[in-house]
């Protein structure tokens, strides 16, 4: 069942001589029980795509459709709130809020979004498997990149999203950490039924993947045979 | 809420600093106001607490009580109710040797009448003869005990103190209650004059007279010498000085949200409501200021009894508390000017790629 879909999308930035064409022409599906992976030198407009699928910023041309609804049809508002039930993002940098302890993180989500997050044991469980138990009283500015990145995605699941759109997920990890990560995502995907996008230069992520993409110069390509075996 | 207090609770230096500056500026206008408003009040304390509605005074005086003579011929045909009483006054020097001179008010009153019977002593006892006189508390201050014995002006007679008065000012001077008859000898008058002015808790009050013109209460302060000028220059300075304190606190408040863009640049990415987002800004300037102001409050209170009665202070809670709600309402003023880049804030700008 399609979640997310992208039609002819174009992204262009700056206008003039100075206008530069990130997104050529992409249209790509996301399933649930499925995950994506986009594979991508930096600058090929990995992050420019997810944040488009996200609704973050809105495609030059071509339309975002999430779970049959256009993006583009929606209010600031009602965009938030799709943001809130249905995604869960990672972002490439700054995705936790500097004066919350990473307990209080979730307990902000749980302030706006008072039902349908994940329980308590279920959290836990969660923090445990990514290795983040011990810091749940630390303030972000207290905590490693690779510790960071692990509250994220937990912040991410938090709220038992329909779509998970993660950039760069493992930039900072070492190899048995990008596993977990891989493990969770596939998990999510083949029991809790989540569609997930993670767009990358990480070739680890590769072998977690039921799709994987190719993005080079802003144009995309499916690209399964990088799988190994 | 729980986002403002949170980020203050983490920040603590820096919002520290802030709730200090809103702490003295509430501080400086508090005290300033107090100062400017005891001032003023040492022009008028004596003529409020005989709590009177209008005053008679010779039409050509220019509405100046030291200028005014009632006649005894004039004052024949004005019927003196229990609501009336007939003052006699004189700017004069009070000396004893070994103690400060003191430029005061003398203020002749007849003792059957409203101002003598309703004077309040803080200690000693009223008049009994027309060499006894009862003196603002400026004269304790100054060293001046009861029974000392003081020469007016160039009045041979000894004036005895028997009894001490709170707060009875005139024209900023300090007021010596006498007898009326001292007052015709102290201004070398003959018989002819019977006093300066008839005041009456009557607003309504006429004297019958051609020459006497009948005045608001108002209307004769505002002729104090002096008090109008003294007054339009304070509420200016303190007019000035709140409007740049207030923009000053709406600065650094707009500052304050503008650091946070990134802040809330991230919490939009995570579907965040814009009303929370600009709930929190509120909140937490609303608490700022209010913890500002209420320390503000309690240093102005604390200075309020260390210093000395020879400063005037007067702190009028109705004054004082809508500075209060203006300093509230700029902290939010300064809050929610950046509201328009909360609420579009774009997060991808901020977050980078
Ligand atoms: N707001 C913007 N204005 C102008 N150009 C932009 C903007 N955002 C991105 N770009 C350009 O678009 C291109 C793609 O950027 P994008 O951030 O999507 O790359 P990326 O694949 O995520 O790179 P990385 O792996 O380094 O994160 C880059 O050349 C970048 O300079
Ligand atoms: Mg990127």
């Amino acid at each position: 069942m399609t979640t997310l879909q992208l039609k002819n999308i174009n992204k262009y930035f700056g206008s003039g001589s100075s206008r530069v064409h990130v997104l050529k022409d992409i249209n790509f599906t996301a399933k649930k029980g499925e995950v994506n992976l986009v594979l991508g030198p930096s600058g090929s407009g990995k992050s420019t795509f997810l944040t488009i699928a996200g609704g973050l910023q809105t495609p030059t041309e071509g339309s975002v459709e999430l779970e049959g609804q256009a993006l583009k049809s929606l209010s600031n508002k009602q965009r938030d709130a799709l943001r809130l039930n249905k995604i869960g993002f990672v972002l490439q940098a700054y995705n936790l809020i500097p004066y919350l302890t990473v307990k209080e993180q979730f307990k902000l989500v749980t302030k706006v979004k008072k039902e349908h997050n994940l329980d308590d044991k279920t959290l836990d469980s969660l923090m445990d498997q990514l290795g983040i138990t011990d810091l749940e009283n630390k303030y972000p500015g207290e905590l490693s990149g690779g510790q960071n990145q692990r509250v994220a995605i937990a912040r991410a699941l938090f709220t038992k999203p329909d779509i998970i759109l993660a950039d760069e997920p493992t930039a900072a990890l070492d190899s048995e950490r990008v596993a977990e990560v891989g493990k969770i995502f596939q998990t999510l995907a083949k029991e809790q039924n989540t569609a997930v996008v993670v767009v990358t230069h990480d070739l680890r992520l590769i072998n977690f993947a039921d799709n994987v993409y190719e993005i080079m110069d802003g144009n995309m390509s499916l690209n399964n045979s990088l799988k190994a075996g | 809420m729980f986002l403002s207090l949170k980020e203050i609770k983490k920040e603590k230096f820096r919002y520290g600093l802030i709730v200090a500056m809103i702490v003295m500026i509430c501080y400086l206008i508090f005290i300033l106001t107090s100062l400017a408003m005891g001032l003023s009040s040492q022009n008028t304390d004596a003529i409020d607490s005989w709590n009177m509605k209008s005053i008679v005074l010779d039409k050509d005086s220019n509405t100046s009580l030291s200028q005014s003579l009632i006649t005894k011929d004039q004052r024949k045909n004005i019927k003196l109710t229990k609501n009336e009483a007939l003052i006699g006054q004189a700017s004069v020097v009070a000396k004893k040797s070994g103690y400060a001179k003191e430029s005061s008010q003398f203020l002749g009153l007849s003792k059957k009448q409203f101002i003598s019977k309703n004077l309040v002593l803080t200690s000693g006892h009223k008049i009994n003869s027309n060499h006894q006189i009862v003196v603002d508390e400026k004269f304790k201050t100054d060293g001046y005990k009861l029974g000392d014995k003081l020469n007016l002006n160039s009045d041979k007679t000894k004036y005895t103190i028997v009894g001490f008065v709170k707060n009875a000012k005139l024209n900023i001077a300090p007021v010596i209650y006498g007898d009326i008859t001292a007052w015709q000898s102290i201004k070398n008058l003959n018989g002819q004059f019977t006093g300066s002015a008839i005041v009456s808790k009557n607003a309504n009050f006429k004297a019958n007279n051609e020459q006497l013109e009948t005045y608001s209460t108002s209307t004769f302060i505002s002729k104090l010498p002096g008090y109008s000028a003294q007054n339009s220059t304070f509420i200016f300075m303190i007019g000035f000085l709140m409007v740049i304190s207030l923009i000053v606190i709406a600065v650094f408040l707009y500052i304050l949200t503008i650091q946070k863009l990134q802040n809330y640049a991230v919490l939009r990415a995570q579907g965040i409501p814009a009303k929370t987002l600009v709930g929190a800004t509120i909140s937490q300037s609303i608490i700022l200021v209010i913890g500002g102001l209420l320390i503000g409050t309690i240093l102005t209170a604390a200075t309020a009894l260390i210093i000395p009665t020879s400063i005037p202070m007067s702190f009028d809670i109705p004054i004082l508390s809508s500075v209060g709600i203006g300093l509230i309402l700029t902290g939010l003023i300064g809050a929610l000017i950046p509201i328009k880049l909360i609420l579009n804030v774009d997060p991808v700008s901020v977050i980078g790629g």
